[in-house]
């Protein structure tokens, strides 16, 4: 192991960097230390161990072969300002602003061609299309009732790991027998053990644009009463970008919540871009979720954004998810087919495509949301 | 190659695992550095095997922890011999001990059930295989366990005392990617991706496991398999179905394939009724394609 061979792998390390792959400094180490063992002139030996170590998933097997491929055939000596670094440069639609479009929801749509149609939109009397300002205090205390017993069902299911209780069915055996040694080994007192409640977490992600508006308010009310029940619930909105507003809406009233919020997303830009916001998510958040973890995207699907990028960004959050639910307010309406192109992106990792736009459908919604 | 890694390849072969030059080097590394190796791949190729074959070729045991949602410490590390420890106070009633001697006896080495991980740890003679076998299955409370066992393989058993590994085991994780591991132990190990074998290996691989089966009928097998691993099924074959279909092809002396035999055992590599239905519908043209 020459000084050179540490640095060139050092140098190497840094080129996977700069491509997209994230390599430890442990990881470094590692490969440093390979070289001890490893034969540095035998190019398949030094890709196929370099591999094992430097790679922590199949994904990055592609861009570590190409790095690889050009990093070693310019003899060890990169030329550094060669080094692209992958970054989309997708342009920004000019910032808006949400209360802008809590206001003319509907009347602009930016990117999309055609114009939105709000199914029940005609079906005005019923609570279902009510903006939520209008709903009495009896309708607004029943989306709270439902979000509460939602979260009640979360937490009832049994998990298969024990916990120690005063009294159950099933003996604890070790606690039991410890505290037999105070009776001279003659079993009196038993101590008992239950299964665990299963804790399902819930992450639900709501959409804020211009075309989602009419739901989002009444949606929000529901985020709200979820996030309020003493459940593992965060709540995400996003438009064109994400914001955590867990913090938001802990607050005592809806009111004040929504007052919170509007105060902390203001200047935010018009159109959706789910695929991208999803991938915000999935950076910031997806070592959070697990396979007890319900995700929840309120959405119409109606992106301006890549399909391909949306469709990315699911099949990531799928493969850890315990569930994954799609809540779409168009799919109420009979004459609705999930044909946009964001949309049948999302379908094949979607567990779960339902409607919400009405209490009905939300209340339809509670049998799966038990893992 | 190097002469290590060759080795492992020809060790590797006496036990009838096929290596190739990608899992002998990462085996090697996996030695050489102390690093657990994790195999990722579809399901039926063979991640399992590769513990075995190893265990095999070091001549040393294999210690097999199935991970399941809900494993837990009792299970994988270890759990007190309840029975043996209430045996043991009854027969010592009548003895003079105090309460203090008697809960040392009974919460020694000698009343330890141990479970793999500590098995693992504990082994007397020389480093044993530890497989973890389908780790995505288990629960990411038991990955963050696992992972302060893997890093310094030493556990601690509040009633003893630490307990640290006499000899450091080798030990092979597989995953078939039922949900993302946790990227802490992704970086602890070291990678391998095992993927369906080339048509050229899928041969080697049933001619050395299927002893006595005639040179057309394996390369027909083996054809048809790989065929149908491009179709598009909800179980596509691994290569322990390819195996199963081979040895049932060769109990009924079947000398090669024709329609009707495909027909009758195709059960031994297709296990879903779509599945079946989807092949049968090709039958005629893979039967032509790779029959004389």
């Amino acid at each position: 192991m020459s000084d050179l061979e540490v640095e060139s792998v050092v140098l190497f390390c840094r080129e996977l960097r700069a491509h997209g792959l994230s390599v430890t400094p442990a990881e470094v180490v590692t490969a440093a230390t390979a070289l001890r063992v490893i034969d540095m002139t035998n190019r398949d030996e030094t890709f196929l161990s370099l591999r094992s170590i430097l790679t922590t998933s199949i994904d990055d097997f592609q861009i570590f072969e190409e790095v690889f491929k050009r990093f070693w055939n310019q003899s060890h000596s990169p030329n550094r300002t060669a080094i692209v670094r992958t970054q989309s440069n997708s342009p920004r639609q000019s910032p808006k602003g949400l209360a802008f479009f809590l206001e003319h929801w509907g009347s602009s749509f930016s990117g999309g061609a055609q114009p939105i149609k709000v199914p029940g939109a005609s079906d005005t009397e019923s609570a279902a299309t009510k903006d939520f300002s209008e709903f009495s205090n009896e309708e607004l205390k029943e989306i709270s009732r439902l979000a509460r017993r939602i979260v009640r069902r979360l937490a009832r299911k049994p998990s298969r790991r024990w916990r120690p209780v005063k009294r159950g069915h099933r003996v604890n055996l070790r606690r039991s027998l410890r505290l037999s040694l105070k009776t001279g080994g003659e079993l009196i007192d038993l101590t008992y053990k239950e299964r665990r409640p299963k804790r399902t977490k819930l992450f639900v992600i709501c959409d804020v644009s211009g075309s989602m508006d009419l739901y989002s308010r009444l949606l929000l009310q529901f985020v709200y009463g979820l996030q309020n029940s003493f459940a593992k619930v965060e709540s995400f909105v996003f438009a064109t970008s994400l914001a955590r507003i867990t913090g938001e809406l802990k607050n005592k009233t809806y009111q004040r919540a929504l007052d919170r919020l509007s105060a902390n997303i203001r200047g935010w830009s018009g159109g959706t871009r789910i695929g991208a916001s999803l991938s915000m998510f999935n950076d910031q958040w997806l070592r959070r979720i697990d396979k007890r973890t319900i995700v929840i995207i309120l959405s119409d699907g109606w992106d301006t954004g890549e399909p391909e990028k949306l469709a990315a960004s699911l099949a990531q959050l799928k493969r850890r998810a315990g569930r994954l639910i799609w809540l779409n307010p168009l799919l109420g309406s009979a004459d609705y087919a999930p044909v946009t192109r964001g949309m049948q992106a999302a379908l094949p990792f979607i567990n779960v495509f339902a409607p919400a736009h009405d209490l009905a459908s939300l209340r339809a919604l509670e049998p799966h949301l038990v893992l | 190659m190097r002469e290590e890694v060759r080795q492992i390849q020809r060790l590797l072969e006496e036990q009838v695992y096929i290596a190739d030059a990608a899992i002998a080097t990462a085996l090697y590394l996996s030695m050489a550095l102390g690093k657990p190796l994790l195999v990722e791949g579809p399901a039926g190729v063979g991640k399992t095997e590769i513990a075995k074959a190893l265990a095999s070729a070091l001549n040393t045991r294999l210690i097999r922890l199935q991970c399941y949602e809900g494993l837990d410490a009792t299970t994988a590390l270890y759990e007190w011999n309840y029975p043996k420890q209430l045996l043991h106070l009854k027969l010592e009633e009548s003895s003079s001990a105090s309460e203090a001697e008697k809960e040392a006896m009974i919460f020694s080495e000698a009343f330890l059930l141990k479970r793999p991980l500590l098995q693992a740890i504990t082994e007397h003679d020389r480093a044993p295989v530890l497989l973890i076998d389908e780790i995505d299955r288990s629960d990411e409370e038991f990955e963050a366990f696992l992972l302060e066992v893997l890093s310094d393989f030493q556990v601690t058993i509040p009633e003893i005392g630490p307990i640290k590994a006499t000899h450091r085991p080798h030990v092979v994780l597989t995953s078939n990617r039922s949900r993302d591991l946790s990227d802490a132990l992704r970086r602890r190990c070291l990678y391998h991706w095992i993927d369906y074998p080339t048509l050229e290996k899928e041969l080697e691989i049933v001619r050395a496991k299927v002893p006595g089966i005639a040179e057309t009928l394996s390369s027909q097998v083996a054809q048809v398999i790989q065929a149908t691993r491009t179709m598009s099924l909800s179980k596509i074959p691994g290569v322990a179905e390819t195996l199963d279909w081979a040895n049932a092809l060769v109990a009924l002396q079947a000398p090669a394939l024709n329609e009707e035999i495909v027909a009758e055992t195709l059960g031994c590599f297709l296990k879903d009724e779509s599945d079946i239905a989807a092949f049968k519908a090709e039958l005629p043209r893979i039967t032509t394609e790779y029959t004389d």
